[in-house]
């Protein structure tokens, strides 16, 4: 039953959707729901002695889970498809244009920004293709990023922060680095960021 | 509506406001008042944090312009007059290489603790089309290396030729000799009778060696008439039976059978 249940949560990686755990059920504990607790503690004992990957929950009222990368970083290249790379180079722009401008924007904010760097919400990027529904669509299935309305605004507008996956994916310490890196600073330069990070 | 007026920093109105509406309250009797009173107080509290994220983002400045354009330089922007182009890369002032994004992933992903997705190596195997019983199940296991399975799936196959035909005529056997005793349950087949061909000697030891099956596994008797011939007769499949078979399966007998016997 573990070794069935690591292999579903492998695959139902692929799409980077947070797994819920009534599919969990339905799919592969079936009949032995009453040692449901036991055999997902065994598979995440797996995944991490296996495979050096982390079970973590992101939302315990409607439990699900991801999975996380829990092996130091390696240097040298990422075996990992160019197409998954450029999106991650987004997401790491965006998260860390939220984070640097206090952990929420607006999304008007977020694109005249994105405007800068040529990516525009209405016109089919030749690397993204459609970047809208790339970010206000599979970034916040995958829980990268959480939108929220924006309260009796009209027409309704929304902001943009971290996701629980970004929480869990990446430090904030990181962002800040990456950005001073960027920007040829030193971290320190951005007091109430550093001080959070 | 005055919302850009109260989120300018050094304006007061937000307060104001507050304070209009603080007094107003008293004056309320009427649910419908109440909500209004409500939604005001969302809209405020709405207004006034957006006014602390202006405080808080004015203490540390951010530039995201400047941030915009060391991005762009760090993805190896080509800053030259370009013309009127519908490359959809193009930025003012420049145009981006083919690998931007590319750069900038890689640089992401140094940060980033992602599982990297599990793909099947070879692929799953396809599952031979079903054939009749006797084939050991294949389980549809996703493993790696499906290559391997399939030289010994091969192997197995020419096995259990051999071993298919061997099973498929006891079986044939078996049934010969139960549909026989379905008809007439009291008279036992003479042992002999029942294995010699009377035309083939290599059809007879066939025979032998498919009875010594079925005696073997429990599912014939062979027992001595009255005139010490042997007979043979189906067991009946009964649980209590499995001790006397066993104890049954420790008498071997030994049968001499050359070609001159057998004429």
């Amino acid at each position: 039953q573990v070794s069935e249940l690591v292999q579903f949560l492998l695959v139902k990686d692929q799409k980077k959707i947070p797994i819920k755990r009534a599919d969990m059920l339905k799919s592969v504990i079936g009949e032995y729901k009453d040692a449901y607790s036991e055999i997902v503690n065994k598979a995440g004992r797996t995944l991490q002695e296996v495979f050096g990957l982390q079970l973590v929950e992101i939302d315990s009222k409607r439990p699900t889970y991801i999975l996380i990368n829990n092996l130091p970083h390696a240097e040298g290249k990422y075996l990992c498809r160019n197409k998954e790379k450029e999106k991650m180079g987004l997401l790491l722009v965006i998260l860390s244009f939220i984070f640097m401008k206090g952990n929420s924007v607006k999304d008007s904010a977020l694109w005249e920004f994105l405007h800068l760097l040529a990516v525009y919400p209405g016109k089919p990027h030749c690397t993204f293709g459609d970047v809208q529904k790339l970010v206000t669509g599979e970034f916040v299935r995958q829980k990268y990023l959480e939108t929220t309305p924006i309260p009796l605004t009209d027409p309704p507008e929304f902001k943009y922060q971290w996701g629980p996956r970004a929480e869990k994916e990446i430090s904030k310490k990181d962002v800040l680095n990456s950005v001073a890196k960027i920007q040829g600073k030193n971290p320190t330069f951005w007091a109430s960021q550093y001080s959070e990070a | 509506e005055n919302r850009e007026a109260m989120l300018n920093s050094k304006s007061n109105r937000l307060t104001e406001a507050l304070e209009e509406a603080n007094a107003l309250f008293d004056g309320v009797c009427r649910a419908r008042e109440a909500a209004l009173d409500a939604q005001f107080l969302v809209l405020a509290s709405s207004i006034g944090k957006e006014k602390a994220n202006e405080l808080h983002s004015e203490m540390s400045a951010f530039d995201s312009t400047a941030y915009a354009e060391d991005l762009l330089t760090f993805m190896g922007i080509n800053r030259t007059e370009v013309e009127e182009t519908d490359d959809s890369e193009d930025v003012p002032g420049g145009f981006l290489p083919k690998d931007a994004w590319l750069k900038m992933g890689e640089e992401a992903l140094k940060y980033f603790k992602r599982a990297p997705t599990f793909h099947y190596m070879m692929g799953s195997f396809e599952s031979e089309p079903p054939v009749p019983k006797q084939r050991i199940e294949r389980q549809k296991k996703a493993s790696r290396g499906k290559a391997e399975r399939a030289m010994p799936a091969q192997l197995k196959k020419m096995e259990e030729s051999h071993q298919e035909a061997t099973e498929k005529e006891v079986e044939r056997i078996l049934r010969i000799l139960q549909t026989h005793f379905e008809d007439d349950s009291n008279t036992p087949i003479s042992f002999f009778d029942f294995v010699i061909d009377p035309h083939s000697f290599a059809r007879t030891v066939e025979n032998l060696f498919h009875v010594s099956f079925l005696i073997r596994d429990g599912l014939a008797r062979i027992k001595l008439d009255e005139d010490k011939l042997p007979i043979i007769e189906p067991t009946k499949p009964s649980g209590g039976g499995e001790e006397d078979d066993r104890a049954g399966a420790r008498n071997q007998v030994i049968i001499n059978l050359d070609q001159k016997e057998w004429k």
